[in-house]
């Protein structure tokens, strides 16, 4: 069992860590494509040994240090933003239940009954890792940046769980492998009847992960970098590596398991699930979760490179005034008519 | 005459179904599948137009001089004429022209036979402006600016252009683009890639 | 754009009894004595309706008592006409600064250049230089190359084996460069810190478009109080144009607002042109290229603007459509001109070479694709409920701030005054051209941004004019002026020997960031003796801390790429 557990983290580390390096690239391309431009095009082709040599470069680069900062506290905070945020991918199921000869495998790290808690207990940790980077500098700019973050976190934690509490009723579980069984069996995905609770999700995920239009504590052209304008080389490259790569992946993978009935194939409410892809046999619902996942990384990327970014008042208001209610009114009506008829 | 210019506010429809979003979202990904317009710079190089106005050059006596200036400035300042050499007469008027005249170091030497030619003419680049009122100064159409635009060099003194180099340049640039037409620009091709969507049609 | 006759300005000559008036057709004038001026400026702004502030500075006459001419200059929107008020100093005037914000600018720019003091002035710090520099570069008796008092052998080539001979041996002594205390003191006397944090917004920084420093006393991220330090670009361009022949200073006016060369270019030989007298000269063919050419750099201008405003706004992708298309516009004007950014095309008395085979033909091109791709970024941007909430009602400009402040340009427009040169003062072939001037109705940001895209569309309508006009004219048309008596004046392409007759003249162009006006004083030589620039960027830029006031951090960048400052013509 230990052995098939070491595996499950090695898969998972080298995913988070190796994934999250590649999908720069695949933003690249996609904000070179849509911009008119073909994005990077020299190392390997089209590009694609690209992450690398952006590793190497940031590895090699020299690590400089706020002369007034505090080196304790600007170290942790880079360890603070990494470790939840890859902490997160134990508890998402990737595939079904299978089997390799006599030992049965859930794709899942440890499937505990408060998964989804944990997912979001997670999340906030990554407020300190900001707000710990923005002091440590000793600069105004990430101070600024820092307190902005933490100000957005802060906000919209708050209605991110509200959001998700519709589905977590009308499963009636936290544990995130239970909830997509549920949706199979009860023959559907959630956001057929949660439909405002996922636009809230989705926005509130591009608060947590800073994309735009949230994207204010970097705002460059007020704030150069915000948080990370005092880290350098490698340190420099962990935090965006995290926000808007670990992060967005992790997110987008709750909302499929909640929201998108996880690894089952298309869904047509009440009915059934239509497979389009039942050749693969065992692999196919592997295929639709990292499909899903796509998509909805696909869909932030789409939006970060459309959309202008809100103020920070405006989007703490948003969030408080208008998403806020929102799931509340959504929570109580999945409340009074989700038992009568499911149970 | 005046034309009023104000806001349209959103209506309710468009603020509930996003479809502000949407418009900017459809363009974006409408975008994303047309063909990029970027050339690939170190690569792939645009000809600069013939009006370029890069580094400068000597063009040298092949017999296409401007008649009659230039025989007239040869005969006023005794110039010795020969083939194959810059067709400077030391006649200055690029220095008063010049914005920052300190730019030019020119000096003529006196032959064995009497007649003159210019034996230093030194351009520090790092103070041209790049104006080109020099070049219309020129009266003998000698010192003019070619398509040479990647000027940059690991040592100060690589940026003072002397006389052999300046006619070099200037050969070069007989030979290679002296007689292209006067169009705005040289490589309609390679300019496509940016401007096929307007599809234009030069003469 | 005329100049006041006696009747508009009659009640002076009754009220202020030094006041003697001078009419011209090139300037026309008050002169007063210093103890009436401010007596005369508040009758002329608030009985007789000269509104608006154009213009203050100094001239210096080193062998003559009294020694400095200060002239004000100022327009009057109900009559559109201008009028100017000199008088005479020894150093000390009594400070403008209650009539008009603008003023307050202007004059510390004045104290700043010729050291001229003025009393009752609330902040008389310098302008552009820094506050422990002690000469006035503008006096007629500094020197051109100035002091060269520091030891600074650094900017000579220290490459190994490197002998520094010919002309890479700079001499290493050079003019003072200020210290980190300078600095510091410059600092200080700009803002007293009166809440929690002072952000220096700059003097690097991607958000003000340039080397400009921002000083913002926040309280959270509320704005407090701010203020600009200025003079990170300053290179003296009105000293060198004192020194330098009138068709050379040509190349002066590309580096001043160097995303408009063309338009500043226009402005300049339009302004030397009056003033010799030979507008009537310039062939047809001359005025309707310039024309066309200054269109095109409205439109690349305004189309930085854009994709950098919208940068700023976090709209990555509009930066690089509207880039794509500027792109367009610069393979034109390079295979028109032969430069894409410092132009130097317009010559005194024409341009300097005909349209090149091919010219007509893709302009046309290009006008014909370009209103498309402008309401594509205007359905990405415009009706945007993220673009609408961050720009409308940020940033108001009332319309009597417009003329307080002495705003031009198409932030004048956007507060609903139909300020446009092109219209009022007609240059080169605007008279004959059909197009409308875009106002707004709130003067918010978001009705500068509408004003911006509408002159785009009204560009494109003159260029296309210009066009027909061009095919209609034969082939070998003349393209400069020439000359009735080659004697008399000389008008050549390189302007060896271009003398102009003595007298003064005040004549502005409609630049994209306002009006670019040029002061001009003639002794009779090849230079002018006084070029006074009025920027329109720097008296744009003087609103800004009012605005600022009470704002976040996040409108900082809104409210100053709407104002759309450029550094290289607020310092000159």
């Amino acid at each position: 069992m230990i052995a098939v557990i070491l595996i499950k983290v090695l898969i998972i580390v080298a995913l988070v860590l190796g994934l999250g390096a590649f999908l720069t690239l695949v933003e690249r391309k996609f904000a070179g494509h849509v911009q008119r431009r073909p994005g990077p095009m020299v190392v390997g082709w089209h590009g694609l040994l690209q992450p690398l040599a952006d590793g190497l470069k940031l590895i090699t680069k020299e690590d400089l240090f706020p002369s007034m900062g505090n080196r304790i506290l600007y170290n942790l905070a880079i360890i603070l933003a990494l470790v939840p945020a890859a902490l997160v991918f134990a508890v998402i199921p990737f595939g079904p239940e299978f089997s390799i000869g006599s030992i049965s495998v859930k794709p899942i790290l440890t499937d505990v009954n408060v998964g989804l808690l944990l997912v979001f207990a997670f999340g906030s940790m990554a407020v300190f890792a900001i707000a710990l980077a923005g002091w440590a500098s000793n600069s105004k700019y990430a101070l600024i940046g820092s307190m902005r973050k933490a100000g957005i976190v802060i906000s919209y934690e708050v209605v991110i769980t509200f959001a998700v509490m519709g589905p977590i009723i009308l499963a009636g579980t936290l544990s995130t492998y239970e909830i997509v069984q549920n949706q199979i069996q009860q023959k559907l995905w959630y956001i057929w009847v949660q439909p405002i609770a996922f636009i809230v999700y989705l926005f509130a995920m591009l608060a947590e992960t800073g994309r735009v239009p949230f994207d204010i504590q970097e705002a460059e052209a007020e704030l150069v970098t915000g948080f990370t304008v005092e880290y350098g080389g490698m340190k420099f490259g962990l935090f965006p590596l995290v926000e808007w790569y670990v992060e967005v992946l992790s997110l987008s993978a709750i909302a499929v398991v909640l929201f998108l009935g996880g690894w089952s194939p298309i869904n047509i409410p009440f009915i059934g699930f239509v497979d389009p892809l039942f050749f693969l046999g065992p692999f196919s619902g592997f295929v639709w979760f990292i499909l899903k996942l796509s998509a909805l990384f696909l869909l932030t990327l789409w939006i970060h490179w459309t959309l202008p970014r809100y103020r920070i008042d405006q989007i703490t208001q948003i969030a408080w005034s208008v998403m806020l209610p929102l799931t509340l009114v959504n929570l109580v009506l999945t409340a009074i008519i989700a038992p009568l008829i499911w149970r | 005459m005046v034309k009023r210019v104000f806001e349209k506010p959103l209506s309710l429809m468009e603020r509930v179904l996003f479809l502000d979003f949407m418009k900017g979202l459809s363009i974006t990904i409408r975008q994303a599948f047309k063909r990029t317009i970027t050339t690939h710079y170190p690569y792939e190089k645009l000809k600069p137009p013939k009006r370029f106005r890069g580094f400068f050059g000597h063009k040298v006596i092949n017999g296409k001089e401007p008649q009659p200036a230039f025989t007239e400035w040869v005969e006023r300042f005794k110039i010795a004429v020969e083939p194959g050499k810059s067709r400077c007469v030391v006649c200055l008027l690029c220095k008063r022209a010049c914005p920052v005249p300190q730019l030019f170091e020119i000096e003529g030497e006196k032959l064995p036979d009497g007649k003159r030619r210019v034996s230093i003419f030194n351009m520090n680049m790092m103070l041209c402006t790049f104006c080109g009122f020099c070049v219309d100064a020129c009266p003998v159409d000698c010192l003019f600016q070619s398509d040479i635009h990647e000027t940059a060099s690991y040592s100060r003194k690589d940026a003072v252009l002397d006389l052999s180099t300046l006619e070099k340049i200037g050969k070069d640039w007989q030979n290679r683009r002296e007689d292209e037409p006067d169009r705005i620009w040289a490589d309609d091709n390679a300019r496509m890639r940016l401007w096929y969507e307007n599809s234009p049609k030069l003469g | 754009m005329r100049w006041a006759n006696l009747e508009d300005i009659l009640p002076t000559q009754k009220l202020i009894k030094s006041a003697s008036f001078k009419e011209d057709k090139k300037i026309s004038y008050i002169s007063v004595s210093e103890s009436e001026l401010i007596a005369l400026l508040k009758l002329l702004k608030e009985e007789l309706g000269f509104k608006l502030f154009i213009d203050h500075s100094v001239a210096d006459f080193p062998e003559r008592k009294p020694r400095f001419d200060a002239f004000y200059i100022l327009y009057n929107p109900q009559k559109n006409a201008r009028i100017a008020v000199k008088t005479q100093t020894d150093g000390e005037l009594d400070s403008a600064q209650h009539l008009w914000f603008a003023a307050k600018w202007a004059e510390r720019e004045c104290y700043d250049m010729f050291g001229i003091k003025y009393k009752g002035h609330e902040n008389l710090v310098r302008a552009f230089m820094w506050e422990t520099y002690s000469h006035f570069p503008l006096r007629k008796d500094f020197p051109l190359e100035g002091y060269a008092t520091e030891y600074l052998p650094s900017l000579n080539e220290v490459f190994p084996g490197g002998d520094l001979t010919g002309l890479m041996n700079y001499d290493r002594m050079h003019t003072p460069v200020p210290t980190l205390k300078d600095i510091e003191i410059t600092e200080r006397s700009r803002l007293k810190k009166r809440a929690q944090i002072v952000l220096n917004w700059g003097p690097l920084h991607p958000g003000t478009h340039g080397t400009m420093w921002f000083l913002f006393d926040l309280e959270g991220e509320r704005v407090v109080q701010s203020d600009v330090i200025l003079g990170q670009l300053h290179r003296g361009v009105e000293k060198l144009a004192e020194n330098e022949m009138y068709n050379q200073f040509l190349v002066y006016t590309d580096r001043m607002d160097y995303l408009s060369a063309l338009c500043s270019n226009q402005a300049w030989v339009v302004a030397v042109e009056r003033l010799l007298g030979i507008e009537h000269l310039v062939p047809e063919k001359a005025k309707y290229i310039r024309t066309m050419m200054c269109e095109l750099q409205r439109i690349n201008s305004h189309l930085l603007w854009l994709g950098t405003y919208a940068l700023d706004l976090g709209a990555l992708t509009v930066f690089l459509y509207a880039f794509k298309e500027r792109e367009k516009l610069m393979d034109i004007i390079e295979g028109i001109t032969g430069a894409r950014l410092t132009i130097s095309y317009t010559r005194v008395g024409g341009v300097r070479m005909d349209l090149p085979k091919g010219a007509l033909e893709l302009i046309e091109a290009f006008i014909k694709h370009f209103p498309k791709e402008l309401s594509m970024w205007e359905s990405m941007l415009s009706r945007n409920r993220i673009w609408l909430r961050r720009n409308v009602g940020v940033g108001i400009i009332t319309s009597e701030d417009v003329y307080y402040y002495g705003l031009t340009g198409p932030v004048a427009r956007g507060s609903g005054i139909p300020y446009d040169l092109r219209k009022l003062d007609p240059y080169d072939a605007y008279p004959w051209v059909d197009f409308d001037i875009p106002v707004g109705q709130n003067g918010d940001v978001y009705d500068r941004y509408l004003v911006r895209l509408e002159e785009m569309r009204q560009s494109v309508r003159i260029v296309s004019q210009c066009i027909n006009a061009l095919r209609a004219l034969p082939p070998d048309a003349p393209f400069m002026a020439e000359s009735e008596d080659p004697k008399k004046l000389k008008l050549p392409l390189d302007g060896i020997g271009l003398k102009v007759q003595e007298g003064e003249i005040y004549s502005s162009g409609e630049n994209p960031r306002g009006e670019l006006g040029f002061y001009i004083i003639s002794n009779g030589g090849t230079k002018p003796y006084r070029v006074k620039i009025r920027p329109g960027s720097f008296y744009n830029l003087c609103i800004y801390p009012k605005l600022m006031q009470d704002r976040v951090i996040a409108d900082a960048v809104a409210i100053l790429a709407s104002l759309d400052p450029v550094v290289g013509e607020i310092d000159r």
